[in-house]
């Protein structure tokens, strides 16, 4: 019994949209006033320091955060409604470092939500040889565990992983920041090719400059729970906007105010 | 890239060998434990040297009346531990009395004569727990009230009653059970209006009878059968008011057993009523007194009476 | 040496004894298992109810073994019969632990993996079945080591009140005041206990490792 797709998008386009959402936790404010928007083939880099409130953004995507005012929509729905369950299978996550398993191969972390989802042996077996081949990893792998593996490799594991169910969104928090910098310049040249190839909803969270301009369509910017900037990258890497010039320079040093 | 796998599999394989090791060797005990003995007839006692005899003469005479192999498991330590051996069948046999078996086990007040207090045991370890109940063996094992010889002989005195008068003048000795014991000294001293010249010396059951003989007391609470009674010229007053319950000895059975091995029972029934106050004196005396083995002492005392 | 010729002679008796012993031990510890380690998972669940459950393990283990046995006695059904009673009482003695090490194997799982868990649509029941209880079994059958030895040594007391096992012949011993029999008890009751503690010490190895760090 495999779950039957999710309706690609609501009315307007958007897989995902925030309507001014207030979060807070023990008192303490983390979001405020939060509104964005990602359509369905959009990427969208959530960029700022730690502590500016993006990771708590995309637990509001999945379900794992309710927002306290405001609504949260996927899909069209508002979060509260959906059920929790439905909802995270329908959603991709990465996390640095992976999250796999670590008692389980590589092959039965990649099959997870398949195999909740009551696929056939068969076509598992299937997707995950495809998807291994699609984030660039040796089929011979499939039975080895986590621990026997290289930081870049968990790491494709764990895209496999959040790909193995075809969901419609994916949300990554820094699923690049472990990495060392070769092979985290690989892993952002094949994820951007995946995206083309894709067209999912993305939501992917960094506080690298870089990694946000080479991967995004649109970029928000967050600082201190709310959204400062949210321009089309073009328009981004151009912006005076004076936290998004902190920003180029603290990636490439001073610049000079013409 | 298969060795991970492989590996695991070993480690499976081996945790399921263990697992059926240890299964096959579970099995194998009440396998082996049968095999070694065909069952034998598990005779329990409790861990003074009364009981001890009584054991040993249980054993013996069914190992000289019957085929049986008998295994001995004495030294159980009180009435409690025997009743759930004999309720386990851990133990097949096991010497008790009737009073004992009235208040410890079935939990009801003391009262009745000889018979009524036998029959009601009977009965009632029948229906409550399937045992049997053999014939009582001729002795009693109940509290003795002792004075010394010279005393009983000088004022004519048999009777707790006739004692009664001169006990104004004697000092008493009891042990602490004897004196906590709702039926024991103060329930006497009700019984018979005793009073004393002070109130009674508590000490040890051991230094009791030495005590009564040195003179520093006058009257002290034995058990009826101490070997040391004949030895050292005492007198057991006779409780004319009835006051204590019968402390009958005999055998509790398994009923399963009899089943089996009726011949058992045949065995046990040949030493209804021989053992006589006195007799059960005598033998506890051999041990205690002079540290003679129950063995050998049982087997003479089964021989003289042709038990053999 | 008189020991081993006295077990030889009453092998039956030694061999009745074990076995007793075993099961008296055996059984207890799984009912501690079968009950502690649900309530183990159901405290991290509900952490409202863990300071009561464990609080209340712990009162159970400060009690005198002996007590505890003697105070069941007068109980309806299970003090009519010393090895429901004893079973019982080594039951409530292993359930500390088994909840103790339930409780703090499921908390020690990596949280991250956890949560990874979560995020990607597995029920609470998956996750326990699939994820936390895999990842915890190690220190589980840590639990289940500590219990089955405690309970193999609890058990020879319980020879006092008339339960049976190698306890038996510790207390016919000392009433006997006879070194081989006391000896025929606690050699054999020590020897099961080292064996209970190599063999559950393997198996929590083997768990441990295989459950290895990400």
């Amino acid at each position: 019994m495999s779950a039957t797709p999710i309706s690609l998008a609501s009315s307007n386009g958007s897989a995902i949209e925030f309507d001014r959402v207030f979060f807070s936790l023990n008192g303490r404010p983390l979001l405020e006033n939060l509104t964005l928007s990602v359509s369905q083939g959009e990427t969208l880099v959530l960029l700022g320091r730690s502590g500016s409130g993006k990771t708590t953004t995309l637990k509001l995507i999945n379900g794992l955060l309710m927002p306290v005012e405001g609504e949260v929509r996927v899909s069209g729905r508002s979060t509260r409604t959906w059920d929790p369950i439905r909802l995270r299978r329908s959603i991709g996550y990465v996390i640095q470092d992976g999250g796999l398993f670590p008692h389980f191969t590589v092959e039965r972390n990649i099959a997870l939500v398949p195999r909740i989802e009551g696929w056939d042996r068969q076509r598992i077996e299937a997707r995950v040889r495809e998807l291994l081949e699609l984030v660039g990893l040796d089929v011979e792998l499939a039975s080895r565990y986590p621990s026997e593996l290289s930081g870049g490799q968990r790491q494709r594991v764990g895209v496999a992983r959040a790909l193995a169910a075809d969901p419609p969104i994916l949300i990554l928090d820094e699923a690049f920041s472990a990495l060392d910098p070769i092979t985290r310049s690989e892993m952002q040249k094949e994820f951007r090719a995946l995206q083309r190839r894709m067209r999912k909803a993305v939501v992917f969270v960094t506080h690298d400059l870089r990694e946000a301009l080479l991967l995004a369509d649109r970029i928000a910017l967050m600082e201190e729970g709310r959204v400062v900037v949210n321009l089309p990258m073009a328009e981004f890497r151009v912006s005076q906007h004076p936290l998004v010039r902190a920003y180029r320079e603290a990636f490439s040093g001073p610049e000079e105010t013409r | 890239m298969t060795s991970r796998i492989h590996e695991r599999q070993i480690v499976r394989h081996r945790l399921a060998q263990a697992c059926c090791a240890l299964l096959s060797f579970a099995l194998l005990f009440p396998v082996v434990g049968c095999a070694a003995h065909p069952h034998a007839i598990v005779i329990g006692s409790k861990n003074f040297t009364e009981q001890l005899i009584l054991g040993e003469l249980f054993a013996q005479i069914i190992e000289a009346h019957t085929h049986l192999p008998v295994e001995r498991r004495f030294y159980l330590a009180g009435t409690f531990i025997c009743q759930q051996a004999m309720l386990a069948g851990r133990i097949d046999i096991y010497p008790e009395y009737t009073g004992t078996a009235l208040t410890a086990v079935l939990k009801q007040p003391p009262g009745g004569n000889k018979q009524e207090v036998y029959a009601h045991v009977r009965d009632a370890y029948e229906t409550k727990f399937n045992l049997a109940v053999g014939p009582p063996l001729g002795f009693d094992d109940t509290f003795a009230i002792e004075i010394r010889g010279d005393d009983a002989r000088r004022l004519h005195l048999t009777t707790l009653s006739q004692a009664a008068a001169y006990t104004p003048q004697w000092r008493a000795g009891f042990g602490y059970e004897f004196m906590e014991r709702a039926d024991g000294y103060k329930g006497l001293a009700t019984s018979y209006g005793l009073r004393f010249a002070e109130p009674p010396r508590v000490m040890d059951l051991g230094l009791l009878a030495r005590s009564l003989v040195q003179k520093q007391v006058d009257l002290i609470a034995g058990n009826n059968t101490d070997g040391l009674i004949s030895a050292l010229d005492l007198f057991v007053l006779e409780d004319d008011h009835h006051y204590f319950p019968p402390y009958e000895a005999l055998a509790v059975m398994r009923r399963e057993m009899l089943k089996m091995h009726p011949e058992v029972k045949q065995a046990l029934d040949l030493l209804a009523g021989k053992i006589s106050d006195d007799d059960m004196r005598r033998l506890n005396y051999a041990v205690d007194g002079q540290h003679r083995d129950p063995v050998t002492i049982v087997r003479e005392f089964l021989a003289a009476h042709n038990l053999l | 040496m008189d020991l081993l010729h006295f077990i030889s002679t009453n092998r039956q008796q030694v061999i009745e004894l074990t076995i007793e012993h075993i099961t008296l031990a055996g059984v207890s510890t799984l009912i501690a298992a079968l009950v502690g380690i649900p309530l183990g998972i159901a405290i991290t669940r509900i952490p409202a109810l863990s300071k009561p459950v464990i609080g209340s393990a712990n009162v159970i283990q400060t009690i005198p073994s002996l007590a505890l046995f003697g105070f069941l006695i007068p109980a309806p059904w299970i003090g009519e019969r010393a090895e429901r009673l004893a079973i019982l009482a080594l039951a409530l003695y292993g359930l500390l632990p088994l909840i103790r090490n339930t409780y703090a194997g499921i908390r020690g799982v990596d949280p991250g993996v956890v949560e990874a868990g979560r995020a990607m649509g597995l029920t609470d029941r998956q996750l326990l079945f699939q994820v936390e209880l895999p990842l915890a079994s190690g220190v589980i059958v840590a639990g289940v080591r500590i219990a089955a030895v405690l309970s193999i040594g609890l058990a020879t007391i319980a020879a006092a009140i008339g339960a049976g096992g190698l306890g038996e012949f510790i207390f016919r011993g000392l009433a006997m005041v006879n070194n081989q029999v006391i000896l025929a008890g606690a050699i054999p009751a020590a020897l099961l206990a080292l064996a209970a503690d190599f063999l559950l010490g393997l198996l929590e190895r083997r768990l441990t490792s295989l459950q290895s760090r990400s």
